[in-house]
């Protein structure tokens, strides 16, 4: 009886069948391609890091030759095991030619290594271990390799200090600890005579890092606390370096939560609507003795098979979704040959599960349908709340508005819960939107710990003689400055230069990055509370750094810089990318003295007289070719080479543009649809009185009109709270913010997202009201 | 007498399962302005489909239709619609309406929906209250419809079919869903309706509701096999038992 019941109702509701399986479908692929996708790259860094040999602890040394740091860690206790590896730094990508043409695609050093070398294993692209590369030959990290087109045997040219070699390129490799983004620095392995030729420059700067095998990780920093320019990391720490993978498939969980709570509320709306049309059925079925249970049972056979062939193919269509996003992963990654299809599997099965309990829940209703509502036409002539709120007579809308309004009006919860689901729409795509625009707006500019400034020089080149000595700010700032005002575009110049020092309050001790901004500029540092320092003998500091100090401000503290010890005042706590829970900022007239830095945020340009941005465009060309140099960047520009993910987060809402489309379209058309049925009475006896089809259509595309409107002025209304507060709760996952304002693009979000969602709503109801005209006003006569 | 409405050569035919169901064949009839006539027949008979021919709710298969003079059989459905709401008032046995609007919304609705029309909303709301006051339901106006009885909502749809002041109205069992004190009531506003001057075609099987008729129209099997002249109804119980009396030997004749 089961099979003939489902049968029937299969055929009879073909359209919301369809529209419900696709959604189960979506719901089934997104969460089955998430899952598999996060736990294919939480448990594959384990798996990866054992493949590639990482040990529990890496130093890493910059430009230090030598220095007795390794020999000390031999002699601690918990050290089983020390590798090293030497690397040469090329400080900046112009030095390598490829088709005779210098390279810009990376701003970061990068960084060569030596087959002979090797302390942790290194994969070519087909998983095998890198064992020996052949003289004259090369392998590059991701980095390297982007935006340019360069091919498997073709030839660079790296020409730096007195040497000069040509390699042939022989594929991408994977490093276990080499960040693959686009804003991180290269790797290269070359063959051990070709690297030893090039460590006999003295130009070349080396640097070197320890892999070491320790059950003590805390002797190991508290030993490196006494070098400067060494930074200590564990396996833990390195798989930080994934969170940039698992990214995506967190955006597509939230995608799949929303889908799914789409999906519920479609159900939701249909079960419903299936329950309150079938009371005859129903009533009927009571009236012969049949218990709620079973009456229940038989609906719920329905949404049984829906889920479960949707999520079968859900599953299946999961696969090359899956496959796609994991492509990235395992460029990146080596990836075990156990995978997440199980977990994928069993989250297919979870949300058949979800939706049955959800379709059981929905079918509650049936309860209250008595074996009398039958007989009594569906009505129980109950009605405790006045349905209509507006009224004809009074109203000064046309009549076609009239009806729609008080359609809506008259079934707010049915209206309401549309209107939510087109807000989530709404907000999908208008979220990413403001986070990609953001993550490259100005407004960051303060966070990199720079003041305002249009154009920014970020050859390490031309700065890195700041790292040796941060004296020499004054020189490339003076320098600076006098070719800008000789090239007519005259502008002030400033460097925020970070040391690592230790920084004491009371008995507590921390290594925290100081910075300074050197130059010219009207622009103080912003503080959340508090105040900027005024005085060589204050500084403000990030509120992780307080914590870790456990200070507050007008708290003193002590930091030997120079051999000399020296108090400052806390004055105020400010947000910060970097470093963020070990920062401190002092006053500008510090004098570091020759002291090595750390970090180096480039060279700003604030151009006097305020120009345009097609005159800093052009000094930016101007500068580019003054310095010989393509990494001079505009705002920007800079930001987003910093944080990376705005073209990430643009993709994704071109994405979510897509799917807004597709789930509003779907949303319309299965509602649209059930109206038409709910109402196949009124519509037959509106055309019976001679109202024509036209008005009709109207009237039914109006109502969705008006709720995709007041779900575009609510998403509109919550819109930037919301985004303030998750870009905020994302800055302080990646550094210390606060206070921070998302960006907008009155146009997108104001006029093209409304467009989109507006736009496919009206085609979508009006299509599908067009199916009004297969209603005759004659119908009234069959109409039960 | 001016014709109200005529047939020529109606016919009107289904397809069910690659099977032809000739549901009226041939009818040739004529209704006069002031007439009130009444359909009956046996169950499928083909009573109601000729309604909705005539009315322009179905198409017909052939043959002619004339309202007011005008074919109507070749009109789109644009100026199908706009002559049902301009000159057509409908009466359903169920007392159809919309579930949104009150009951004296449900009846202005037609009045503002029609362009002929041009007072403002609140002198058509003032004639909407004016309908149902003489209909004895203006308690009812501002009610929703299933706050009303069966009765008083069938009196609604009798004022909503009069708003645009109709030539015509057209009537489907329009007692069927009512009981006898309800079904008096909306016979006896039919009757007061047509005694104003409105023609009326009312398909019924109640022989009570066509003793009030002027005329009566027999079908079988889509054809009309007779036709009774019963004169119009003065009103008073005797003169009603007689007609029914008359009319029902007449069904009798013809195999009721």
């Amino acid at each position: 009886m089961f099979w003939r019941i489902l049968k029937k109702d299969l055929k009879r509701k073909k359209t919301i069948n369809i529209i419900l399986l696709l959604f189960v479908i979506l719901c089934s692929m997104f969460a089955a391609a998430a899952v598999n996708n996060i736990i294919a790259v939480t448990g594959g860094i384990e798996h990866y890091f054992d493949a590639a040999d990482v040990p529990d602890v890496t130093v890493q040394m910059l430009n230090i030759r030598e220095n007795d740091l390794e020999e000390r860690l031999g002699e601690l206790a918990g050290v089983k095991e020390i590798r090293t590896e030497h690397w040469l730094c090329v400080v900046s990508s112009k030095y390598f030619r490829h088709n005779g043409k210098k390279l810009d695609n990376f701003t970061n050093p990068a960084y060569l290594l030596s087959d002979r070398e090797m302390a942790v294993n290194y994969f070519d692209e087909s998983n095998n271990i890198i064992e020996s590369v052949d003289k004259g030959c090369f392998y590059a990290t991701a980095p390297f390799l982007q935006g340019i087109d360069i091919k498997e045997g073709d030839e660079v040219e790296l020409t730096v200090g007195n040497s000069h070699l040509t390699l042939k390129f022989m594929g991408r490799f994977k490093g276990a600890l080499f960040n693959s983004g686009n804003s991180y620095s290269p790797y290269l392995i070359l063959n051990s005579a070709d690297y030893d030729d090039l460590d006999k420059d003295e130009d070349i700067m080396n640097c070197r890092q320890l892999y070491v095998s320790t059950s003590e990780v805390e002797e190991i920093r508290e030993l490196a606390k006494n070098y400067s320019g060494v930074y200590v990391n564990t396996r833990e720490d390195s798989k930080d370096i994934y969170l940039y993978d698992m990214f995506s498939a967190y955006i597509l969980m939230i995608i799949t939560i929303v889908l799914m709570f789409t999906a519920f509320v479609v159900l939701r709306f249909t079960i419903g609507f299936t329950v309150s049309e079938e009371f005859r059925e129903i009533g009927v079925m009571k009236a012969v003795g049949i218990d709620n249970g079973s009456i229940r049972s038989l609906y719920i056979v329905k949404y049984l098979a829906i889920a479960v062939v949707g999520t079968l193919i859900g599953y299946f269509c999961s696969v090359p979704l899956g496959d796609r996003m994991m492509k990235t992963v395992s460029e990146n990654m080596v990836l075990g040959s156990e995978s997440g299809t199980p977990m994928g599997l069993l989250c297919s099965v979870a949300v058949v599960i979800i939706i049955l309990l959800f379709c059981y829940g929905c079918t509650r209703r049936v309860k209250k349908l008595s074996p009398i509502d039958a007989v009594r036409n569906g009505q129980t002539g109950e009605r405790f709340r006045r349905k209509t709120l507006l009224h004809l007579g009074r109203s000064k809308l046309p009549s076609t508005a009239f009806l729609s309004v008080n359609d809506v009006l008259g079934s707010p919860k049915q209206f309401s819960i549309m209107i939510v689901v087109f807000t989530l729409c709404m907000l999908l795509m208008t979220l990413m939107s403001n986070f990609a625009l953001t993550l490259k707006s100005e407004k960051l500019l303060r966070f990199f710990d720079v003041p305002v400034s249009e154009a920014h020089i970020l050859d390490t080149e031309i700065v890195g003689k700041v790292i040796v000595d941060q004296s020499t700010y004054k020189t490339i700032i003076a320098d600076t400055e006098k070719l800008l005002a000789d090239n007519g575009m005259p502008g002030k110049c400033t460097m925020t230069i970070g040391a690592q020092l230790e920084i004491s309050h009371e008995d507590k001790t921390a290594k925290v990055n100081f910075r300074i901004m050197k130059g010219e500029t009207n622009d103080t540092l912003s503080v959340d509370k508090g105040s900027a320092p005024q005085k060589t003998d204050e500084i403000a500091v990030t509120a992780g750094t307080l914590d870790n100090l456990g200070a507050e401000i007008g708290d003193r503290v002590t930091a030997v810089i120079n051999e000399k010890e020296y108090e400052f005042i806390i004055t105020g706590t400010f947000s910060t990318f970097v470093n963020a829970d070990s920062a401190v900022f002092l006053y500008k007239d510090f004098d570091l003295g020759h002291l090595a830095a750390n970090s180096v945020m480039g060279v700003q340009i604030h151009f006097d007289g305020s120009p345009d941005r097609e005159q800093i465009n052009r000094n930016i060309e101007k500068l580019k070719y003054l310095f010989d140099t393509d990494k001079v960047y505009s705002t920007s520009d800079f930001i987003n080479n910093f944080t990376g993910m705005s073209d990430t987060l643009n993709a994704i809402k071109q994405m979510m543009m897509v799917l807004t489309v597709i789930v509003t379209a779907l949303i319309v058309i299965l509602m649209e649809r059930s109206f038409i049925a709910k109402e196949k009475s009124e519509i037959a006896l509106m055309k019976a009185v001679g109202v024509g089809n036209g008005s009709i259509i109207l009237q039914h595309s109006l109502r969705f009109v008006i709720v995709s409107f007041i779900a575009c002025i609510v998403s509109s209304a919550v819109l930037m709270p919301i985004s303030n507060v998750m870009m905020n709760w994302v800055g302080n996952m990646v550094g210390d913010i606060s206070g921070l304002k998302c960006d907008f693009d009155p146009l997108e979000i104001f006029v093209i997202c409304p467009a989109i969602l507006i736009g496919v709503t009206v085609i979508g109801s009006f299509l599908t009201a067009l199916y009004t005209k297969t209603i005759k006003a004659s119908d009234t006569a069959s109409i039960e | 007498m001016n014709t109200v409405l005529q047939t020529k050569g109606l016919c009107k035919t289904y397809i069910v399962n690659k099977r032809q169901n000739n549901v009226l064949k041939n009818i040739d009839l004529t209704i006069g302005e002031g007439e009130m006539v009444a359909v009956m027949g046996p169950s499928g008979s083909g009573k109601s489909t000729l309604l909705y021919c005539v009315s322009g709710m179905d198409r017909v298969t052939a043959g002619k239709v004339f309202f007011n003079g005008k074919e109507t059989a070749n009109l789109g459905d644009q100026e199908l619609a706009r002559l049902r709401l301009d000159e057509m008032g409908f009466i359903f046995q169920q007392m159809y309406m919309m579930k949104n609007l009150s009951v004296l919304d449900n009846i202005i609705f037609p009045a503002v929906k029609s362009k002929k029309n041009t007072e403002s909303r609140r002198q058509t709301e003032e004639r909407g209250r004016a309908l149902m006051r003489r209909l004895g339901i203006d308690d009812v106006c501002g009610n929703d419809i299933n706050e009303v009885s069966g009765g008083q909502l069938q009196r609604a749809c009798i004022c909503r079919s009069m708003i645009n002041n109709p030539k015509m109205i057209f009537a489907d069992e329009p007692t069927g869903a009512l009981n006898r004190a309800s079904s008096d009531e909306v016979m006896n506003e039919l009757l007061a309706l047509n005694r104003d001057g409105t023609t009326i075609l009312c398909v019924t099987h109640d022989p009570k509701v066509a003793a009030k008729c002027s005329r009566v129209l027999y079908l079988v099997d889509g054809g009309i096999v007779g036709e009774r002249e019963m004169g119009h109804f003065a009103g008073g119980d005797k003169e009603l038992r007689d007609r029914e009396r008359e009319l029902n030997n007449w069904l009798m004749e013809q195999g009721w």
